[in-house]
This record gives structure tokens, C-alpha cells and sequence, in this order.
């Protein structure tokens, strides 16, 4: 064997980055010894299948998103001396805003529109409604961040269309949502919660009681009302209620002793019984159920939640009891961010 | 006329940028977004919001940055490094991680009627992007830098602030890794004990 291994020299070699006598001297060596010719073997196997990698194409809503987060820091800076412009000049700015009044009311399409598909791309003014009957689905695309069906038998309202948001009501029925653009931009208000897309594929569905529930298909949802958030990945869903607003997410394909207990939990009045079986039904992944859970439990029972958790999934450097159990923020979102890799 | 896509950045265009041209901003945005956007989508395991999310970070970032470009070179650099820090950072928030993402992206899902030739190549690509996932982050981030992006050696270096000795023996690594994780997917696809 000649000279030192140099497994760790591969790429630079395979990449023709090592100069001439560093280049001899990793030839010579893997003439003669067998694991770095495997080693290398191994090396031009994974560059090929990656050589081979076609890049994909960013989807046309990310640079909506960033056109319009540069046009809103933009106007921001440009407020003090435009404030001034007007005061010297008010004339000139009549005419300016008789000239913008005229141009926004010119309809035209924008590339956040809302545009029902099914429809011939008949765009939605904000306030519209969406009426399906029995038989009739309708197909909404958002702008260029996803789409939306709407189920037979449901009423819907566009609320907003702007570059950074887009807003949907949902009176009763169910809706499907695909969306891929950044957090926060697309929002469904029901009469229970609001979901926020965080990036996700979902159904949302409200019975003519306002009664709800989210099923997320991809992704990250969060369902709010109020000092209330849920959070709801993948493969999980959560109730709504009027009154009460996200019940507790659990994952779909948790028991049915510990659906159950969590529906009559959050809605009914067995608190102690309904947390002793969840507690008890609960598995690795239903960390997400328990996590959610420390806020909505007594602060006597608390403690009770929070073993079971440690139980389950070890805890996380940084993460103590005593903040734990005082729900302290950063504590909180460590931990979330650990637990997260079992959801 | 040349579309946005085929558009060169040239200093022109650079040099536009610090002035806040939108245009030239445009231009520049469409000829990076998309291996941009593959890194990120690649470093999160197929995570297409996420990645979009990324790229949006970056971009905006380095139209806050761009009157600090001193030249072209310079530029890809600055680029890269908003990239792959944007990569890493978002690692430490890894509770957007989906867990049930489709692997390649959500529009390059092999149909039922493709190709078989195009079906294996998704299939490929669905492994891979399985593989780089469990990669640590700093080997990640090197192998999607060199696949990805056009830098050198040195370059990579000085996006991922290490030595150029590091971002060899990260790549060296990297391979030698994949090449394991790879070859024992295809074996288990075959249904022989890896």
C-alpha cells in the first residue's frame, strides 16, 4: 500500500481539485490499497446518481411573496417625504389621486386573483360568495400560490386577494386546500377558528351548527381563536367548536379511546377521567396531543401530563420541569421543536 | 425578445440592483431561483413549502445585501452563503419539518401513464432526496451546494466559511455515505438482505 488512506481526499480528487503531485500521490495509493478503491467506487457511484439530478422549478407565487414583502418596505420608507411632496404640492396630488382612483377601478387581473376555474377563470371581487348545490363542485385558484375545491352543498366568501394575503370565509360545507407558498399568506375563517397555512395540504369542514373539523393531508396548519392556537401536521386533525373555538389535534391514526376521550375532554365536562385515558392511550407520536394539552389541562394536573410526555420522549437539553410547568416560552418551544420529529 | 429566464446578470444588472431597479432585481431572482429552490427542496427532504419558504428568505435578504456586491464572482458567492445559511438556520426550527411530504416536489409526482423510464428517474430521485435527508446539515449543505450551484471548491469554501480542505472531506463524506444508504435502497428494493 502506498502512503496514507485518503478516503477523505475523494471528492477533490474525483473533481480534478487536488494540483498534480497531490493527484499522482491518491492514484498511486488507490492502485494498492483495497478499501479506498472501494471507497472511491462508492464515491463515483453517489456522483452519478447526482449528476443526474434535475433541478426543480421554484413555484411562480415566491417571487409574488417577494415582490409584495419589498413593495410594503418600500412604501414604509418612502411615507415621511411623500407626506412632505403633498403638503407643498396638494394641487398636483388631487390629480395624482383622481388618476390612481381611476386606475385601481379599471378592472384588470392581477397575478393574486382569485379565480374560479370552473367558471371559465371568472375572477372573485372581494365579498363574493361561492354557492355549490348537491351536485356541483366549484375549483378556486389562488393566485399563484394553490387551489381550492369546494364541496357540493357548501357557501363560501372570499374575504381579501392581495399580494401578501389571501383570506377565505367559510359558512358551512368543506373545502380542499393545496398550497404552496410561504407561512401566513392564505387563511380560512370558519365560524370556530381561523386556519393559517403554514405551508400544507388540508380539508376543512363546518357542519350548518358551525361545528368543524381540519384534516391535514401535507404539511403544517394551525387553527387560532383567541389566546387559542392548534397546531395540526400531517396526518392529524382537530375539532372546532363555537363557543370554544380548536379542540386538541390528535393524530388520525391514534386509538379510538383516545379520540373519543379527547373529543369529551375538550368539549364535554369528564375532564380528570377523559386525561386519565388519554394519558394512558397516549403513544410517542400523541406527544403532539399531550404538548398541546399543558395549556388546556388544570395547573394541578399539569404535572401529570408532563411525566407522561418524559415518559414517552426523553427531554431535550434545556428543558426543566419547573419552567416546563410554567409554561415558560422558550422551555415550551424547545421542547416542541424536539418532540416535533416523532409528528 | 429574451425572457426574463434567459436574461444574463451582467454588473449592469448588478449595478441596478443597488439602485432598487425592480426589473433587474426580477431578472436576477429568475436566474437563481431555481437552484436555489432545489437546494432547499433537496437539503428538506422534498419539503416544498419549506423550500419556498427559503427562497423567499434569501432573496430578500440579498436585496437587502445587494449594495455590499462588489462583483460578479463575488455576487454567486454572497448567494450561495444566504442559501445554505437559510438551509442550516431553518434546521433549528425544524418543527415546520412536514412528516409526510411527497418526496421531488409536489408537481414532478410520476403519473400512472409516464414512462416507465420517467417513473425509475422519480423514483431515483425520491431515494436520493431520502438519502441527503439524513445526512448531518454541514455535510447536507455541502452535497446540495455542489450539485446545485456552480461554485468552485474555493468558492464553496468561502460560501460555507471553512477551508477548502473541510468542503473535500464534507463531500468525500457525504458520498461515501449515500453511496451506502443508496445501494442498500436498491438492494431492499430488489428484495435481497442489504
Amino acid at each position: 500500500m502506498s502512503g496514507r488512506h485518503v478516503i477523505g481526499r475523494l471528492a477533490a480528487f474525483a473533481d480534478g481539485q487536488l494540483d498534480a503531485a497531490d493527484t499522482r500521490r491518491v492514484d498511486a495509493h488507490l492502485a494498492t490499497c483495497g478499501p479506498c478503491r472501494t471507497a472511491f467506487e462508492d464515491h463515483r457511484f453517489a456522483a452519478a446518481l447526482l449528476r443526474d439530478l434535475k433541478p426543480a422549478q421554484a413555484p411562480s407565487g415566491v417571487w409574488a411573496s417577494i415582490d409584495a414583502a419589498r413593495s410594503v418596505a418600500t412604501t414604509r420608507g418612502a411615507s415621511s417625504s411623500t407626506r412632505a411632496w403633498r403638503l407643498a404640492y396638494p394641487a398636483v396630488a388631487v390629480v395624482l389621486f383622481t388618476a390612481l382612483a381611476l386606475w385601481l377601478s379599471a378592472p384588470r387581473s392581477q397575478p393574486w386573483d382569485v379565480v374560479r376555474v370552473d367558471a371559465g377563470d371568472q375572477r372573485l371581487a372581494a365579498g363574493a360568495w361561492v354557492d355549490t348545490t348537491a351536485g356541483d363542485t366549484a375549483r378556486l385558484r389562488i393566485g399563484e400560490i394553490g387551489t381550492v375545491e369546494v364541496a357540493p352543498g357548501s357557501r363560501m366568501r372570499l374575504v381579501s386577494a392581495r399580494p401578501d394575503e389571501h383570506r377565505l370565509s367559510l359558512a358551512h360545507g368543506r373545502i380542499s386546500a393545496e398550497i404552496v407558498a410561504p407561512p401566513r399568506i392564505f387563511f380560512v375563517e370558519t365560524p370556530a377558528s381561523t386556519v393559517v397555512d403554514l405551508g400544507c395540504a388540508y380539508t376543512m369542514e363546518v357542519d350548518q351548527d358551525g361545528v368543524g373539523l381540519l384534516r391535514v393531508t401535507g404539511g403544517w396548519a394551525a387553527l387560532e381563536w383567541g389566546e387559542r392556537e392548534s397546531l395540526v401536521p400531517a396526518g392529524a386533525s382537530a375539532p372546532t367548536r363555537p363557543e370554544v373555538g380548536p379542540g386538541t389535534p390528535a393524530f388520525d391514526d391514534a386509538s379510538d379511546r383516545l379520540r373519543q376521550a379527547l373529543l369529551d375532554f375538550d368539549f364535554g365536562a369528564s375532564g380528570r377521567a377523559s386525561l386519565d385515558v388519554i394519558l394512558a392511550e397516549a403513544r410517542d407520536r400523541d406527544t403532539l396531543t399531550l404538548w398541546h394539552l399543558m395549556w388546556r389541562v388544570d395547573v394541578g394536573e399539569r404535572a401529570h401530563v408532563f411525566d407522561r410526555i418524559a415518559a414517552l420522549t426523553p427531554l431535550p437539553a434545556g428543558v426543566e420541569r419547573d419552567k416546563a410547568l410554567a409554561l415558560e416560552p422558550d422551555t415550551m418551544r424547545r421542547w416542541r421543536d424536539e418532540l416535533a420529529w416523532t409528528w | 425578445m429574451v425572457s426574463l429566464k434567459e436574461q444574463k446578470v451582467t454588473p449592469a444588472v448588478i449595478d441596478a440592483c443597488r439602485r432598487g431597479d425592480r426589473e433587474a432585481f426580477r431578472v436576477l431572482y429568475e436566474a437563481h431561483k431555481d437552484k436555489v429552490y432545489s437546494m432547499a427542496l433537496y437539503f428538506f427532504r422534498g419539503d416544498a413549502a419549506t423550500a419556498a419558504d427559503v427562497t423567499q428568505d434569501v432573496f430578500l435578504k440579498l436585496m437587502d445585501k445587494v449594495g455590499q456586491f462588489r462583483g460578479q464572482s463575488d455576487f454567486s458567492t454572497w448567494l450561495h452563503r444566504f442559501a445554505a445559511n437559510a438551509c442550516v438556520d431553518r434546521t433549528r426550527r425544524r418543527w415546520w419539518r412536514m412528516t409526510t411530504v411527497d418526496p421531488v416536489g409536489l408537481d414532478q409526482r410520476p403519473s400512472a401513464s409516464s414512462h416507465e423510464e420517467d417513473y425509475l428517474k422519480a423514483e431515483t430521485a425520491r431515494s436520493i432526496q431520502e438519502a441527503i435527508a439524513e445526512l448531518t446539515p454541514k455535510i447536507r449543505v455541502a452535497i446540495v451546494l455542489r450539485y446545485f450551484s456552480d461554485l468552485s471548491y474555493e468558492e464553496m469554501a468561502a460560501a460555507l466559511n471553512c477551508s477548502e480542505g473541510t468542503v473535500a472531506s464534507r463531500l468525500s463524506r457525504g458520498h461515501q455515505v449515500l453511496a451506502r444508504r443508496l445501494r442498500r435502497a436498491s438492494m431492499s428494493a430488489l428484495g435481497e438482505k442489504p
